[in-house]
């Protein structure tokens, strides 16, 4: 309980209300004890002792009044609980009236509500019509009531859709290349260690021509050319085929006559080799 | 002389069967049997030589039955004594070349010398075969035979573990015995037995495929009827997917696993090659079958041999590549063409490589003209013909045929080009073995020049016919089964090719030979011209101005000249006769401008021409100069940037238009520009009727054009514009529309474009910011995506521009504070885009790397710019060995080119391990080759490299590192020229070591390289200044060398120690004890009667043929030469190297008459050691110079002992 009043004496903006107003009354009444100054904890105590003095009568007077079946407490549940807390009821009537030096604690005000709730807006809002004052609460969001596409009409512009492919392209490649670097062995181009123009390292490639020869980077589609090409030749293409089939029965022939496809022969008999 | 030395040998080989058993891929080894029929040209043979080198024999037989005796020595596994302090080149040069010389098959030598004993000679007889047969094997080869054995996991098969043969030149002899020259042609049996998921593919025809007895393996069966010389013969073995050309069922292909789809691809086109070959030589192509064989870790990217090329697998590719097509398709036609020359009709030797190599390449050139188009013809053939003249003017004129001199007497007065030539190169021509590589590739690059100058001698259709009866000749021989002396028509040599020329044409081109292929070098014309208004003609003055410089000579002769007036092209012939030749020339117009018409142009257009530049009276539009190149000539046109302009933009030659470019882009470096400079090159960098190489070159002269007149250029960066209208999207023209490669010239205009604009420079000397805007905008907005071609050569192109754009960083920073926060913005960006796409490469690697490349390039560019600190290791770890072969070179050359500034002795050690150990061959070579291309330092400069360390280092390399690679010790031999030039490296004490290693020799070793007796003769000679220097240095030196000179023969001593162990396991592989014994024995006491045999019988033993020749053939005339040069000049006389020991004693005889030094204990040792095989070289007995070298170790060691 003693680190509350401390944390909520230092860290002021968000201090309760209520407390805040329970200190206030806590410094009137000893500025009415004739006290002209206070350190923080003391006052932090004091509230703390007066905050639970409070909730203590609240309770107390709450369990009398359940105890009595009711739910809302009476005078008499409250003066019963002051009663049980050895608290002279009589003293708090000379308290009240008492009349020197008096201080008034002002009624806290109303406390905004500093929180924003962040609501989804989506579009705009619809103005009243005139027909409707302006006091009535404001129309809801239109989508919750109006009919409307789910998207937006895409960019048509040309330099913004080259714009945003290569924005893409080049965060992709960073990220990616950003990736690699941090994952694997790494060399830099500076005398010192350097993190922003880190070299990926290399790493020995034994086959290296076949990531040569083959590469990856780009990926083409075979089919669209050879469609392509066959509409370009659709008059010769009958002509065509009839060749290619004979080429094609050529070069199966020609297959079966070449030497290294032939099938292994099997041994012949045991014979000397050198 | 030829014929004479056919007739000379002794014997003539007839068929060679070849059979490799035990090829074992995970211990590399290969064991084999080869036996060789040969036919005896006389009753009796003694000797017989094969070539032979890091095999171990086991076992030599004559006719099966009976085993007989050899010997294996290979003198290039030291070239020169190693202990020698001799540290120039052409100490070395002299020792290879005998070396080579003295194992040399052509001169029927080698290095595995057979002694048929008396108890064999009843199976020689005049023509009745005898068959020799050889066991051996290979372990772990250096050279010769590739294992490619990835190291990654899995079976053989997933690791396309495969092996393939290679060779430079002539160099069968590194994976089995044969005679490896060009002229002994035979037929063959080939057998292979290989793991059975391998394909084993060689020459000729397969025959068939057994499996063996336990079928786990299989036998490859070829037979080769047509007779083919063993350099012909090759073999790949590889678990090869096989693919039968669709076009021609002849043709098989092979590559690796998963390669098939790019191979289909590659080899779409290869039938074309041949049906244009036949077309044109009419003749069917000679062999039944031919396969293309694409192996990993190639050494080159061809290699033909009979019915077979083996090719580098990098020349695959798909569809979607762009620029390595013309390559790869060029390829492939030289490699057809090839089969032709080269393989079915083979050379007679050396001196003839210029036929068989220039035919071929010509023919593929003619591929090219009719394939590629004429323009790329000329502009290639324009290119090779710059690249010859280039290498002639620095290194000396290029002799074709250098085994004759010319017959007709020099019209040359001073310094007869004989002598010139003898002494032009580091290296010896003689023998491809002994030349530098680069030699040989310009040679053949001149080789095709000098046979397309014939073409325009004698007509195309004429030297078809010329070609066509070389074939029908062969083609005859070969039906001539089994006869060797039937085969001659298989072999061209000069004289048969000049000789066949005239029975087809009737013209005889013997002069055309003196001059352009017994000679070497080029002509030089010099070019001015003056018009003359009154007389209406043009005065000129054609120079030949540089005669007598390196690689330059006289021409007399016709000259044509094209001169473009107003009214047309008029050509004319002039006669040269003088170095400086003034000729007038008529004018056939008026100037008449003003009267508007068009101008016809030689090839018949008209076209408008502006002419309001043009000199008002002059009517000439432009000159040429042999525009055909119907010679090998080096013109200097002088002319007025008005007629280059004119030349660049309406003469429809390329190469006119390429020198009109050249022209202009030396005026702009003088900073003599002109708005309308400007405009021309615009207008052709816009012209889409122009070939777009020259429009890619007007891009580059554009930008020097611009960087000149920088101070008052107005408007946006030049060339801007036109990129922005060509490639611009039509909405907005500052984004690049989406790459569409369909057009070739486009594309290779966008490829040009972003490099030449990164090379504007603005007042401050840096790149325009627009420009860098713009690049950065490219690399943004580049999309590929609806594409049907890779963009990789584009991207690369991007980061090349990036790198033009750098410039020196104006605060030079110390490296150690640099980081990235330090760098300028624009630096930053170039930097960010650089690490972006390199590192992208990392996951998604583009066709070749060459993204990677230019990367590596860009960075280097950065660092030698200041822009950030010059790091080796990032360079070192791309260079190092299981990387894609072209990333890897890239990482060296700018590893080389980092050594000039910053280089250390580790990146200079890095770089020679590299070259002295890497696994693939061809790696060490372009190492060597880029570091001689970019020396780390210059001659004399002193550089922190500069030292002792790298010299004994490089001569170690050369001398022992690399006894079978002969291309890589060449390649040494060039990079030492580069540093060090012919003489004695400067950081090497000019010491006289002879005394004190004669007195530290090792009495230990049994046999002692007979070189060493060498050395001491060898010592007097080192400083030019002799007799001064010699006297004072001795006494000190001789202690002072001392500890120095056994610091540096302590690593000296062990390569020699290497060669006794290498011959000791050559005899342990024989396994038998007494068998080394009975060697040795036979060494002992045969080789004394060689000699004595030789002098008493001159002619009978082939050696002798060449020294009788004299002149011609051998080394020995050069030693001749020399010698008596040396008698004349005596400052020269100490420098003299004595190879051979005859030689030596000759010339020492000489020296010490002469010299009167007083070194006769010296000379009376050398007497005593060399007692038993010298005699001074005199014609009667020379043969010894060769077998001087086989015998030397032997005999001379005992004589050594005693003193």
């Amino acid at each position: 309980m003693a680190a509350i009043p401390s944390s909520t004496v230092e860290s002021g903006t968000t201090i309760d209300p209520r407390r805040k107003t329970l200190a206030t009354a806590v410094s009137a009444i000893l500025q009415e004890a004739g006290f002209f100054g206070f350190e923080k904890a003391a006052l932090g105590t004091l509230t703390e002792m007066l905050q639970s003095l409070l909730s203590e009568i609240g309770r107390s007077s709450k369990q009398f009044s359940e105890q009595a079946l009711r739910t809302v407490p009476v005078v008499g549940d409250v003066v019963m609980a002051l009663l049980e807390l050895g608290i002279n009821v009589t003293s708090v009537q000379a308290y009240k009236q008492r009349l020197s030096n008096r201080m008034a604690v002002s009624t806290p005000a109303q406390q905004v509500d500093m929180k924003q709730h962040s609501v989804l807006q989506v579009g705009d809002k619809k103005p009243h019509p005139f027909h409707i004052p302006d006091h009535l609460p404001p129309f809801p969001d239109t989508h919750t009531y109006c009919f409307s596409h789910s998207y937006k009409q895409p960019v048509t512009e040309y330099e913004a859709i080259r714009e945003k492919a290569a924005a893409q392209k080049k965060d992709i490649e960073r990220a990616l290349t950003k990736f690699a670097a941090k994952t694997s062995d790494t060399q830099t181009l500076f005398l010192t260690d350097d993190k922003e123009f880190m070299l990926v390292g290399v790493k020995p490639n034994p086959k290296a021509y076949l990531d040569a020869l083959m590469p990856r980077d780009q990926v083409f589609e075979e089919e669209e050319e050879r469609t392509r090409r066959k509409k370009r030749k659709a008059a010769q293409e009958e002509a065509d085929q009839q060749e290619e089939k004979d080429k094609l029965n050529d070069s199966q022939e020609g297959e079966l006559c070449n030497p290294y496809l032939r099938p292994v022969k099997m041994p012949r008999k045991p014979k000397v080799k050198k | 002389m030829k014929k004479d030395r056919e007739i000379q040998k002794s014997y003539k080989l007839s068929h060679q069967i070849l059979s490799l058993t035990g090829i074992n891929f995970t211990r590399q080894t290969v064991i084999g049997f080869t036996e060789m029929t040969l036919i005896p040209s006389k009753d009796s043979i003694r000797y017989i030589w094969l070539n032979c080198k890091q095999c171990c024999v086991y076992r030599v037989t004559l006719n099966d039955t009976l085993e007989v005796s050899f010997q294996y020595f290979d003198p290039l596994l030291e070239v020169c004594p190693q202990d020698s302090k001799q540290r120039n080149l052409e100490f070395m040069n002299k020792s290879q070349i005998t070396g080579v010389t003295s194992v040399d098959p052509e001169m029927g030598r080698g290095e595995l010398l057979i002694v048929v004993t008396s108890e064999a000679q009843h199976m020689i007889q005049e023509g009745k075969p005898l068959r020799v047969g050889v066991e051996f094997s290979l372990e772990k080869p250096q050279s010769g035979l590739h294992f490619v054995v990835p190291s990654t996991e899995g079976t053989l098969t997933e690791k396309a573990a495969h092996l393939f043969t290679y060779g430079n030149e002539n160099s069968a002899r590194l994976w089995f015995p044969c005679i490896d020259t060009w002229s002994e042609v035979c037929t063959w049996r080939l057998e292979f037995t290989v793991d059975d998921f391998m394909t084993a593919v060689s020459c000729g025809d397969l025959t068939e495929v057994v499996y063996t007895q336990d079928m786990r393996r299989k036998t490859f069966h070829y037979t080769l009827n047509t007779p083919t010389c063993a350099p012909n013969i090759a073999l790949a073995v590889g678990p090869f997917e096989i693919y039968v050309d669709p076009f021609m069922n002849e043709i098989t292909h092979f590559c690796l696993p998963q390669l098939l789809p790019l191979m289909k691809a590659s080899s779409k086109y290869l039938h074309e090659a041949f049906e244009f070959y036949e077309e044109l030589l009419s003749t069917r192509y000679p062999y039944s079958c031919y396969k293309q064989v694409y192996v990993d870790e190639a050494y080159g990217n061809l290699h033909s041999y009979a019915t077979m090329s083996i090719l580098d697998v990098n020349l695959l590719c798909s569809n979607r590549i762009i620029n390595q097509v013309y390559t790869t398709r060029k390829t492939m036609a030289l490699c057809v063409a090839q089969q032709f020359f080269g393989c079915f009709i083979s050379r007679q030797a050396w001196a003839d490589a210029w036929l068989t190599t220039g035919i071929a390449n010509y023919l593929m050139s003619l591929y090219v003209k009719k394939h590629f188009g004429l323009n790329e013809y000329k502009d290639w053939t324009h290119s090779e013909l710059l690249e010859v003249i280039e290498y002639e003017e620095r290194f000396g004129g290029i002799i074709l045929d250098p085994s004759s001199s010319p017959n007709e007497p020099q019209n040359i007065p001073i310094g007869s080009p004989n002598n010139i030539s003898k002494d032009t190169f580091y290296f010896s021509v003689k023998n491809p073995h002994a030349s530098s590589p680069h030699f040989i590739s310009v040679y053949y690059k001149k080789a095709q020049l000098i046979i397309r100058m014939l073409e325009f001698r004698i007509g195309q259709e004429l030297m078809m016919q010329v070609f066509n009866k070389h074939l029908s000749l062969a083609l005859i021989a070969v039906a001539n089964k089994g006869h060797p002396a039937g085969w001659s028509n298989m072999l061209m040599s000069t004289a048969a090719f000049t000789k066949a020329i005239f029975t087809v044409t009737g013209k005889d081109i013997t002069v055309f030979c003196d001059q352009w292929v017994r000679q070497g070098g080029h002509s030089k014309f010099n070019m001015k011209f003056l018009f003359n208004r009154k007389r209406n003609i043009v005065e000129m003055t054609i120079e030949q101005g540089y005669i007598g410089e390196l690689g330059i000579r006289r021409y007399v002769g016709p000259l044509v000249v094209w001169i473009q007036e107003l009214d047309g092209t008029f050509k004319h012939t002039l006669q040269i006769e003088h170095q400086v030749s003034k000729k007038e020339i008529v004018c056939h117009s008026k100037s008449r401008r003003n009267k508007k018409k068009k101008i016809p142009l030689c090839t018949g257009e008209e076209v408008d021409m502006d002419l309001s530049h043009l000199d008002a009276d002059s009517p000439v539009l432009w000159l040429r100069l042999d525009p055909d190149m119907t010679m090998m000539r080096a013109v200097e046109v002088e002319q007025p940037d008005n007629q280059w302009q004119f030349q660049l933009r309406h003469e429809r030659d390329v190469t006119a238009q390429t020198q009109a470019i050249d022209a202009l882009n030396k005026l702009a470096k003088q900073g003599a520009v002109t708005t309308e400079m400007r405009n021309t090159l615009n207008a052709v960098l816009e012209n889409e009727q122009c070939f777009y190489k020259i429009r890619c070159r007007a891009a580059h002269c554009l930008t020097q054009v611009a960087n000149a007149m920088v101070a008052n250029w107005n408007g946006p960066p030049a060339m801007m514009q036109i990129f922005r209208k060509m490639f611009g999207s039509f909405s907005c023209p500052n984004i690049i529309r989406q790459h569409d490669f369909t057009s070739l010239q486009n594309y290779y205009i966008l490829k040009t474009l972003p490099v030449a604009m990164a090379g504007l420079r603005n007042t401050q000397k840096s790149c325009p910011p627009e420009v860098l805007g713009f690049l950065m905008d490219l690399i943004k907005y580049s999309d590929n995506s609806k594409n049907r071609y890779s963009d990789n050569y584009y991207r690369a192109a991007l980061v090349d521009a990036l790198a033009a754009s750098v410039s020196v960083a104006p605060v030079q920073h110390d490296p150690a504070t640099i980081t990235s926060d330090t760098l300028t913005e624009d630096v930053r960006r170039i930097l960010c885009e650089v690490t972006r796409y390199l590192n992208l490469e990392k996951m998604l690697p583009c066709y070749k790397y060459t993204v990677t490349v230019s990367c590596l390039k860009a960075i280097r560019v950065l660092q030698k710019n200041g822009h950030i600190p010059p790091k080796s290791d990032i360079f070192k770890a791309y260079a190092t060995y299981p990387q894609f072969i072209d990333v890897r070179v890239a990482a060296v050359e700018q590893l080389v080119d980092f050594l000039p500034h910053h280089g250390t002795r580790e990146d200079l050690d890095f770089l020679l391990t590299l070259a002295e150990t890497d696994p693939v061959p061809r790696v060490r070579f372009l190492t060597l080759v880029a570091l001689a291309q970019h020396p780390p330092f210059l001659m004399g400069q002193s550089h922190r490299l500069d030292n002792e360390h790298l010299v004994e280092r490089l001569w170690t390399f050369m001398n022992s590192g690399q006894a079978c690679d002969s291309r890589v010790r060449s390649a040494v031999m060039d990079l030492y020229y580069a540093l060090y030039g012919r003489r004695r490296p400067s950081c090497i004490p000019a010491s006289e070591p002879a005394l004190v290693l004669n007195l530290r020799k090792p009495p230990n070793p049994p046999i002692q390289p007979p070189i060493t007796v060498l050395v001491k003769e060898e010592e007097p000679p080192p400083p030019p200044p002799p007799p001064v220097k010699l006297e004072p240095p001795p006494p000190p030196p001789d202690i002072l060398t001392d500890p120095l000179s056994e610091v540096k023969a302590e690593p000296l001593d062990i390569p020699g120690e290497v060669i006794f162990a290498e011959e000791n396991n050559i005899r342990e592989d024989v396994e038998v004890f007494e068998e080394r014994i009975e060697e040795v024995m036979a060494v002992k006491s045969v080789t004394p009667s060689v000699e004595g045999d030789m002098s008493e019988s001159t002619t009978s033993l082939p050696g002798d043929s060449h020294d009788s020749q004299g002149g011609h053939t051998g080394f020995e005339p050069d030693m001749f030469r020399t010698g008596s040069a040396d008698s004349h000049g005596r400052t020269h006389k100490n420098k003299k190297r004595k190879k051979d020991k005859k030689h030596k004693k000759h010339k020492k005889h000489k020296h010490e008459h002469k010299d009167k030094l007083d070194k006769l204990g010296k000379f009376i040792q050398e007497e005593n050691l060399s007692s038993g095989s010298s005699n001074p070289p005199s014609p009667a007995s020379p043969s010894a110079s060769a077998s001087a070298n086989l015998s030397v170790p032997t005999t001379n060691t005992n004589p050594v002992l005693p003193p």
